[in-house]
């Protein structure tokens, strides 16, 4: 296995975690304090995706947990739920992402938008069964549609703002074959 | 924690294996332990809350400032258009001003006439928005005052015109407000000038219906709500909003406080209402004095036990 030097890996990784703080932070700006007719896309999930996907090294599974933990602390989740199946998740995408990166873009679009669906449609489950009140079926689901539509974007903004190309060129290829 | 490197990846993969099954475990944990003892560990997520954000607050204010600039300078587009609506405005407002006025004399003047005395206690504190909840499936914001402001769990929020919330959630420095359009906010209210009492049931929507309406006959869209005080939760007669009625025929509410610029709230001290704790007591005259010359010990006591007997108000002597 290709080894990138210790400092560029903990640099990436920093990186990551403070785009995700970001992210949470603009996301409770009290800028729109009226509810919602409709939730737009979670950024942070499909952010969190992305970078299982294409970066997994930068990502990991420790730091995955870090970050959603906190986004459900701050975001008036049930705390640990939605941080353990996005854990569950990434995963999943993890231990696949070398057959699913050979499979180009629309393989993976679909990998992550079942993930989002996945972790949301359990989230909604588990509150279910566990009598907690849940949100309104409607706007999670708009939630989820408008996260997988917005997974292309993303990956576009990635690649020209970090360089997260979809690289096939990477080391690790040349290891696992 | 553990992560194949260069060699001995069958040797690792089963121990990272092992970590990521324990991550899961502990978060399942908390999410259990959230469920079973969720006091504790709201507790522990204002905490949280009252480390990071505070934090960032540096970051927090000038960006919405930002944004909120951004915002306005839309607006210069059509600022012609909008003065002249302000110069109307301003003209409709001048007459209602004269009239408020002198409503406020009459009203100071009946007051003083009736001798009510207005609940000296409740004063406020206010504070600054901080953030909201970031989720569009709760509604609630952060005040940037906390338990060393003295706020407690329970007291009413309100912008300047309208109720917009009650505290739930107090840090050392920031507190949450639970704002009355959450799925979980149900609030007492009294509908004017019918007085029925409902309950105001928020539901994720900007107008929260009304819920428990004994007869809803009697209130027509453009009555007043304000919170009725039931239950000792809340002040009387803060102001919440309007009656109207929703697409769907349910009478709903038009909120007074401006939820779409959240920025400046007060806090009202709300201070635990006094409550009647006793039945009222058997109102029986006191033992009067006999006339004449005194009986017998044993006698004078049944004397007394009869007298209520007859009525006890009769004023006979």
């Amino acid at each position: 296995m290709a080894n990138p030097r210790p400092t560029t890996l903990w640099l990436g990784r920093l990186g990551v975690a403070a785009l995700a703080l970001v992210l949470i932070i603009a996301r409770l700006l009290p800028l729109d304090t009226l509810p919602p007719r409709w939730a737009g896309p979670d950024l942070l999930l499909a952010v969190v995706l992305l970078w299982t996907l294409r970066r997994p090294r930068l990502l990991p599974v420790w730091l995955v947990a870090g970050i959603v933990l906190l986004a459900d602390f701050l975001f008036q989740r049930p705390p640990g739920l939605v941080a353990a199946l996005t854990v569950i998740a990434t995963e999943m995408l993890r231990r696949r992402h070398q057959r699913l990166r050979a499979g180009g873009f629309a393989t993976e679009w679909i990998a992550a938008g079942l993930a989002v669906v996945g972790i949301l449609a359990s989230a909604q489950l588990v509150m279910l069964i566990a009598v907690i009140p849940t949100p309104p079926a409607s706007l999670v689901a708009s939630q989820a549609l408008a996260t997988a539509l917005a997974y292309p974007i993303i990956a576009f903004v990635a690649r020209w703002l970090f360089g997260v190309a979809r690289n096939p060129t990477d080391t690790r290829r040349r290891i696992s074959a | 924690m553990a992560r194949p490197r260069n060699s001995g990846e069958e040797f690792a993969r089963p121990i990272r294996r092992l970590l990521v099954g324990l991550l899961l475990l502990a978060l399942i944990a908390l999410f259990a332990l959230w469920r079973i003892d969720s006091p504790r560990v709201e507790r522990m997520r204002a905490e949280v809350t009252d480390r990071v954000l505070p934090s960032f607050d540096w970051a927090l204010v000038p960006v919405t400032g930002l944004v909120t600039m951004a915002s306005n300078f839309q607006s210069y587009a059509h600022l012609h258009e909008q003065n002249q609506q302000l110069r109307r405005e301003l003209q409709q407002m001048r007459a209602w001003r004269e009239a408020a006025l002198q409503l406020e004399q009459e009203n100071a003047k009946l007051l003083d006439l009736n001798n009510v005395r207005l609940d000296p206690r409740l004063t406020y504190i206010t504070g600054v928005v901080m953030a909201d909840s970031g989720s569009p499936f709760r509604q609630s914001v952060l005040l940037n005052v906390g338990a060393r402001d003295g706020v407690l769990d329970g007291w009413p929020a309100m912008d300047g015109i309208g109720l917009v919330g009650r505290i739930s959630g107090v840090g050392r420095a920031t507190s949450r407000i639970l704002l009355l359009t959450d799925t979980s906010s149900r609030i007492p209210v009294t509908i004017q000038p019918s007085g029925q009492r409902a309950i105001l049931a928020g539901d994720n929507t900007v107008y929260p219906p009304i819920d428990f309406l004994e007869n809803p006959d009697l209130v027509r869209p453009g009555d007043r709500v304000v919170s009725s005080g039931d239950g000792g939760m809340f002040p009387a007669d803060l102001l919440v909003g309007q009656v109207t009625m929703g697409a769907d025929g349910r009478l709903r509410i038009r909120l007074a406080a401006d939820y779409e610029r959240l920025e400046f709230l007060r806090v009202l001290r709300s201070h635990q209402a006094e409550t009647l704790d006793e039945n009222g007591r058997l109102i029986v005259p006191e033992p009067r004095e006999v006339f004449g010359p005194p009986a017998p010990a044993p006698e004078s006591l049944t004397l007394v036990d009869e007298t209520p007997e007859p009525g006890a108000e009769t004023p006979d002597g």
